[in-house]
């Protein structure tokens, strides 16, 4: 019975590793890969860290099973190996985890200081839109085009809700509002996320490699319907977004009366 | 959409049953039940229920919609309950009891993917629903379960999976709506209360922001603006993302709901001044015997009730319908007039003149704050009783204050359109009335004029600085007023 | 350090009480007793019963999660809560149903059973007095749990039934600050204040306690470094609930006050967390000038070393308990009290990495990200020093042995996936998912409460006279180590996927469509888990009457609580403890020379035999 527990003890981490190497290809892993530069960091330094993890979770998890093993197979009537501990090997698990910590601490410095310092953000980094979260959509509201995104509203600024759109190729900001409570504003494929918080205006940036559609969602408890908020980002090339926005013009300026020939014309 | 040809002979058919589908969901999924409305509630026992005899309000409304688990499609109304109309080719003994037929469907339509079940509309099984054994859609080939007693001949019409697409509806109405508008689009839902405004219910018929004219419904394409873009400064979101049939089905069962809502509705209005109980219990107080009473109700419900369930069906259906025309959309006879600051002067001036008076309710700065959102109104449903509170409310009874267009948050929509069918329909159910009577061109002006007011940097200082040069298109910038 | 405990006289009691023993009522004596073993047990019973109210709130969790929108058993047909929609919950339930959960479970459960039952029941006992510093004091602060627990049980009822708190446990303005702003934000999220700051008040009275009975009443010879390490990690834990709390009263009361117009008839309040001119549901824009982050600061300036307060006390015991089942004194006694300490210290300066997505500065973020790192570091030293206890002692495979291994290997992959979201641009992915949820339910279910469940075994001869049945022990470990893994294992992978927390409805978004199996699978498992609970429970009451009777030491361990008669009467010990060793003489040459592989730290040292000192 003594055996039975320390193999418990063995096969436990051994289901848990199996089932960390079957993930990816059943989908219980990132969903896709970083679709962003930021995210392709990201996941970079995700990797190293899985590693190290791994490492010491196998190490340490078949060591203690190992020892609950030698428990198990001891022969009975032997005593227990008397010993209140060795400084050498304190030292040593202290040293060498304190490296490998401070290592894995400088690593992600610059990233960080990437993402979030603004002094840090791209230079070339343009603000496209500004997101104002609410419960439970998201409003998006465009300069007009030819002109600068500011902080206020402007006559001829465009307005969309749950699907926004941004150029790919080049870095762009959003403006993070929120015209109620606590909301975030996180795209998973793109690794982004950002809480908007009620009376600050908060820019985040990002890097769409591909075109694509990708998931917008929140991610801060907003109320009853925090999970309602399904929305997209699209990315298109420059081209494209200034045709949508041309036509979201339109849309928005439609008067019940243009005939499909006049509608033509204004473009 | 209006119906196609081949349904015409189902609405004098009369009523099919609708296969509750659950489409891999567990025969738990969403069980849930309808609320009589306290109309209903509110009247005599018999006229809820029906007599022996003759049915009730409960009884004539559970027959024509069913209950959420077994929902009936009542083929007269304009809804789209789903399902492919096909017809019986030929029919061949299987042997062991089941038939092989081969139906066929009409030039343009395709046979389905899927068949669960089918409905006899016409021949000796109609109003039958046989399960669907094995089904090859290619080839149109059906087994079907033997109905006893009855032979199904080659010419017999017949629906598949009629009704799935309501039943799917529903499904999704349950998951996406109905803890807000309830199981019955009564507006009652567990998260109802604690929302401002509270959400629709639909039992009137009736949905405030539609491109259609005042005495109109609201079409499809209301609907699923609505439920497209949502209603901004509410806690109705945005569905954007959602599918276009999943889209599709749920406003045909909000439809649904509220046709049925409003079928209840007019029955109860039929019987509730002689036969509420409230009626019924000063009646007896006055003298009249209780058996005379129920007699006489008797005779209502199996003469006028009996017609009137026919007629309101025909109704609703011809009003619902005209919905969808091109004749009920509003459509400004000229276009919208250039939005210069002369136009929006003018606007202003409607605006405060003592025709249109939209100050008394929209104030004088338009902050939402006119005469009329201090005063006590009356309520012309309860004999112009005076409402509690002050202020203006809507025919649900809630407190429904005229807008505050400093704001720039029009919940309707923001396009021009929009703005100027609220002005030209008002809006239903509210007390912002109808200027379907004032020129259109005027109704551009004071468009302009609202459009510009979240800009305005004194209220009422619009638009005195020059605009910049651009394409009547685009709304131009207001700056500060010159100096004189 | 040490001090003189007063003169006993011949029934073990101090002269003080030499006026006469009256005969204790009922109700004094085991209803409003002042005897920290009563109320010890008091607090285990109570918390007991809370721990099955908070996972019935998590299976309700599941059973949306894996059946979205069905009719939920039980909680659906209640009171005809969701009648007309047949039993499908609403929304706000759902949000009710998680931050009760949390809120009941961190509260009512871990803190008061670690510090409430645990500290109350052990301390006196291991250091070998009569009882506590404070015994009033004491009283008070089991029964200042029950109000808690009547106003956290009122918040459930008085919006209606279908909204409690709905704010998750962290309560974050605006969301909790504005009674608009969520069905559970008016009455509900004011009972729920009320409740906390009524526990607060219960855990700081404690917390006066622990540490002035600790230092002040220690037997003669019982030096701080012969403390058995639970001592100190209750003492360790003492101070952080001392210096913490007040913080998170503090931020309750200015969450009160911000909301002071929806409790009192009148206009004003305060604006500490709102800011201006925010308009929600409708209602008149805020009068503002306060910021919704502050209450972040304040809240996770307590809720931090709470986090602490929840794992050192179950760290402690686990010492204890490995050390004697192995046979073998723990390995490295200074350094896990050091680790214990530099936990703690470090725990004070570690808050903000709950915020790194929150909007605060980025320079504050790369600070508390480096503060992270470091508190990995004491942790690890003491999975290896345990691993270094078990490794070569003469164990003893029984429940107790059991859990403390469980703990040491959930501790494991709790403390490895905490590395991640210290990394704060990889915190920026799994801030908010699933992973969190995973992770902080291996540190807060997989080792504090398996190393309960160990010590309620462990200790539980001490307290009713009677031992546990060590199989169905061995069962309850057994099915709740495979419950608990094969339930929250898949939640890392769920957070790598993406998948949100507190989400009613995951599956609206399609990139979480796939997930609905393993969401399944987790469910059926934690039901599993939850069902597996009924065994402890019912061991736990069924030994207390028809255990089999045990004396003082049935597992030959070397604690002061086991000199004294099982259970203990009032005054605990009937010869009055004079300590000449450290806990941990297992196998030692000492404990050989009297035919023993343990020896009591009240025995006097051998003639004969090296003295063996510490180091």
């Amino acid at each position: 019975m003594k055996k039975f527990w320390a193999l418990f003890f063995f096969f436990w981490p051994t289901v848990a590793i199996i089932s960390c190497l079957i993930a990816p290809s059943r989908g219980w892993w990132f969903p896709g890969a970083p679709m962003s530069r930021t995210g392709i960091q990201i996941d970079g330094l995700f990797y190293l860290i899985l590693i190290i993890v791994t490492i010491t979770f196998v190490a340490t998890q078949y060591v203690l099973a190992y020892a609950l093993w030698m428990g198990a197979t001891k022969d009975p009537g032997s005593k227990a190996f008397f010993s209140h501990g060795s400084h050498k090997l304190e030292i040593v698990w202290t040293i060498v985890p304190s490296f490998i910590l401070v290592f894995i601490s400088l690593s992600q410095l610059d990233v960080l200081a990437e993402i979030r310092v603004i002094s840090k953000f791209p230079e070339k980094a343009t603000k496209v839109a500004e997101v104002t979260a609410r419960q439970f959509e998201w409003r998006i509201r465009y300069p007009k085009p030819g002109s600068e995104l500011t902080t206020e509203e402007n006559p001829g600024d465009l307005y969309y809700v749950n699907e926004l759109h941004v150029p790919t190729g080049k870095p762009v900001i959003i403006n993070l509002r929120t015209q109620d409570v606590q909301h975030a504003f996180f795209s998973p494929q793109l690794r982004v996320k950002q809480d908007a918080v009620p009376g600050l205006v908060i820019p985040v940036w990002f890097d769409v490699l591909e075109v694509g559609t990708y998931d917008l969602v929140c991610a801060e408890l907003c109320g009853w319907g925090h999970y309602k908020m399904k929305a997209r980002i699209v990315a298109q090339s420059q081209g494209s977004v200034d045709k949508y926005l041309k036509e979201l013009e339109a849309e928005q300026n439609e008067d019940g009366t243009k005939s499909e020939a006049a509608k033509t014309d204004d473009e | 959409m209006s119906m196609t040809p081949s349904l015409k002979p189902l609405a004098l058919a009369g009523l099919l049953s609708v296969v509750a589908a659950t489409v891999g969901c567990s025969d738990t999924a969403f069980e849930s039940s309808f609320v009589y409305s306290e109309g209903t509630l509110s009247l005599m026992r018999e006229a809820q229920a029906g007599t022996k005899e003759n049915p009730g309000v409960k009884t004539l409304l559970d027959d024509r919609f069913g209950d959420p688990q077994h929902l009936k499609a009542w083929e007269k109304l304009p809804i789209d309950f789903g399902g492919t109309m096909t017809s019986v080719e030929t029919v061949v003994e299987s042997g062991d009891g089941k038939k092989l037929v081969i139906l066929t469907v009409q030039e343009g339509m395709a046979l389905p993917e899927k068949a669960v079940s089918v409905q006899f509309v016409s021949g000796a099984c109609s109003g039958e629903t046989v399960q669907v054994a094995k089904w090859n859609p290619k080839t149109g080939e059906a087994t079907l379960a033997a109905v006893p007693g009855k032979e199904i001949a080659a010419g017999d019409t017949c629906a598949i999976d009629r009704g799935a697409g309501l039943s799917s509806g529903r499904m999704l109405y349950m998951r996406h709506c109905s803890h807000c508008h309830g199981t019955t689009g009564d507006g009652n839902g567990p998260t109802a209360r604690y929302m401002t405004p509270k959400p629709r219910d639909y039992r009137n018929g009736i949905f405030k922001f539609t491109s259609t004219n005042d005495m109109s419904k609201a079409s499809r394409s209301d609907l699923s603006r609505i439920v497209k873009y949502g209603i901004p400064g509410t806690y109705m979101p945005s569905f954007l993302l959602m599918k276009d049939d999943e889209h599709h089905a749920i406003i045909e069962y909000v439809r649904f709901l509220s046709m049925r809502g409003e079928y209840e509705r007019k029955l109860v209005a039929e019987l509730s001044s002689d036969y509420s109980q409230n009626a019924y219990d000063s009646r007896l107080k006055s003298g009249e015997k209780k058996a005379e009473i129920q007699k006489e109700l008797d005779e209502f419900l199996a003469e006028d009730l009996k017609e009137s369930a026919g007629t309101l069906g025909d109704d609703l259906a011809e009003i619902w319908s005209a919905a969808d025309t091109d004749e009920a959309v509003i459509v400004p006879s000229v276009p919208r007039v250039p939005d210069t600051p002369e136009s929006r002067r003018h606007g202003r001036e409607l605006y405060l003149s003592k025709t249109l008076n939209c100050a008394d309710c929209h104030g004088i700065d338009a902050a939402g704050n006119g005469p009329q959102t201090i005063a006590f109104e009356k309520n012309p449903a309860k004999s112009d009783e005076l409402y509690n509170e002050p202020g203006l409310h809507d025919i649900w009874d809630n407190l429904n204050q005229p807008r505050n267009l400093q704001m720039g948050m029009y919940r309707g929509g923001r396009r021009p359109i929009d703005l100027f069918s609220r002005i030209h329909a008002g809006i239903k159910g509210s007390r912002m009335p109808s200027f379907k009577n004032t020129p259109h061109e005027d109704i551009w002006h004071i468009v302009n004029y609202v459009l510009s007011i979240p800009f305005e940097t004194d209220p009422g200082a619009t638009g005195i600085a020059p605009i910049a040069a651009e394409s009547v298109a685009a709304p131009a910038a207001v700056t500060a007023p010159a100096p004189e | 350090m040490a001090t003189v405990s007063p003169a006993l006289d011949a029934h073990g009691h101090a002269d003080d009480h030499a006026h006469g023993h009256h005969e204790q009522s009922f109700i004094a004596k085991y209803v409003f007793s002042m005897d920290h073993k009563i109320i010890g047990i008091q607090f285990l019973i109570t918390t007991l019963i809370m721990l099955l109210v908070g996972g019935a709130l998590a299976l309700a969790v599941r059973w949306q999660l894996a059946f979205p929108w069905e009719n939920m058993p039980v909680v659906g047909q209640l009171f005809g809560l969701f009648r007309s929609e047949g039993g499908q919950i609403s929304p706000e339930f759902y949000t009710m149903l998680f931050t009760m959960h949390a809120t009941v479970m961190i509260f009512l459960v871990i803190i008061p059973i670690l510090a409430g039952a645990y500290g109350n029941f052990l301390i006196p006992l291991q250091i070998g007095t009569d009882d506590m510093a404070f015994p009033a004091l004491n009283m008070l602060s089991y029964w200042f749990m029950w109000p808690a627990i009547v106003c956290f049980g009122c918040s459930f009822f008085v919006a209606g039934g279908t909204a409690g708190p709905g704010n998750g446990w962290t309560s974050y303005p605006l969301l909790s600050d504005l009674p608009q702003a969520a069905p559970g934000s008016g009455a509900p999220q004011t009972f729920w204040l009320l409740g906390l700051t009524l526990v607060g008040v219960s855990s700081m009275m404690g917390s006066v306690n622990y540490l002035t009975t600790i230092i002040n009443m220690r037997a003669p010879g019982m030096t701080l470094f012969r403390m058995p390490l639970t001592i100190w990690s209750m003492f360790i834990t003492a101070i952080l609930q001392a210096f913490a709390l007040p913080v998170l009263t503090a931020a309750g009361s200015m969450l009160l006050f911000d909301r002071l117009n929806s409790i009192l008839p009148t206009d004003i309040h305060s604006v500490f967390f709102i800011p201006a001119n925010i308009i929600v549901n409708n209602a008149a824009p805020t009068v503002g000038g306060g910021q919704p982050l502050l209450w972040q600061h304040l809240f996770w300036f307590y809720s931090h070393p709470a986090v602490y307060i929840m794992l050192l006390p179950a760290m402690g015991m686990v010492s204890d308990m490995l050390s004697c089942m192995c046979r073998k004194p723990v390995f490295g006694y200074k350094p896990m009290v050091y680790s214990m300490a530099a936990i703690a210290g470090l725990g004070f300066i570690v808050w903000g990495h709950h915020m790194f997505t929150s909007g605060m500065n980025p320079a504050l973020g790369m600070t508390f990200m480096t503060s992270t790192m470091m508190i990995a570091l004491p942790s690890a030293i003491k999975v290896f020093n345990w691993i270094g206890t078990i490794w070569g002692g003469d164990l003893r495979f029984n429940g107790v042995m059991l859990n403390c291994s469980g703990f040491v290997a959930m501790f494991i992959v709790g403390g490895l996936s905490g590395i991640f979201m210290a990394a704060v641009p990889v915190d920026i992915y799994f801030h908010d998912t699933y992973f969190i949820v995973a992770h902080f339910h291996y540190v807060l279910f997989g080792s504090t409460l398996f190393g309960v469940f160990a010590a309620i075994q462990f200790w539980f001869p001490k307290m009713f006279g009677r031992e546990m049945n060590d199989t169905v022990q061995k069962w309850h470990f057994a099915l709740s180590f495979i419950g608990f893994n094969c339930t929250f294992f898949p939640m890392h992978l769920l957070g790598m996927a993406g998948m949100p927390r507190r989400y009613a409805d995951p599956y609206l978004h399609g990139y979480l469509e796939h997930l609905l199996p393993m969401n399944r699978f987790i469910t059926l498992f934690a039901i599993l888990m939850g069902v597996a609970q009924l065994l402890l429970l019912g061991n736990f009451f069924y030994s207390m009457f028809r255990g089999k009777k045990v004396g003082r030491n049935p597992w030959n361990a070397n604690g002061l609580e086991w000199t004294a008669p099982s259970p203990p009467g009032h005054g605990n010990f009937d010869i009055a403890p004079v300590v000449y060793r450290g806990p941990y003489e297992y196998s030692s040459p000492d404990a050989e020379a009297i035919g023993q592989d343990y020896i009591l730290q009240t025995v006097p040292h051998v003639k004969g035999v090296a003295k063996f000192t510490h180091h």
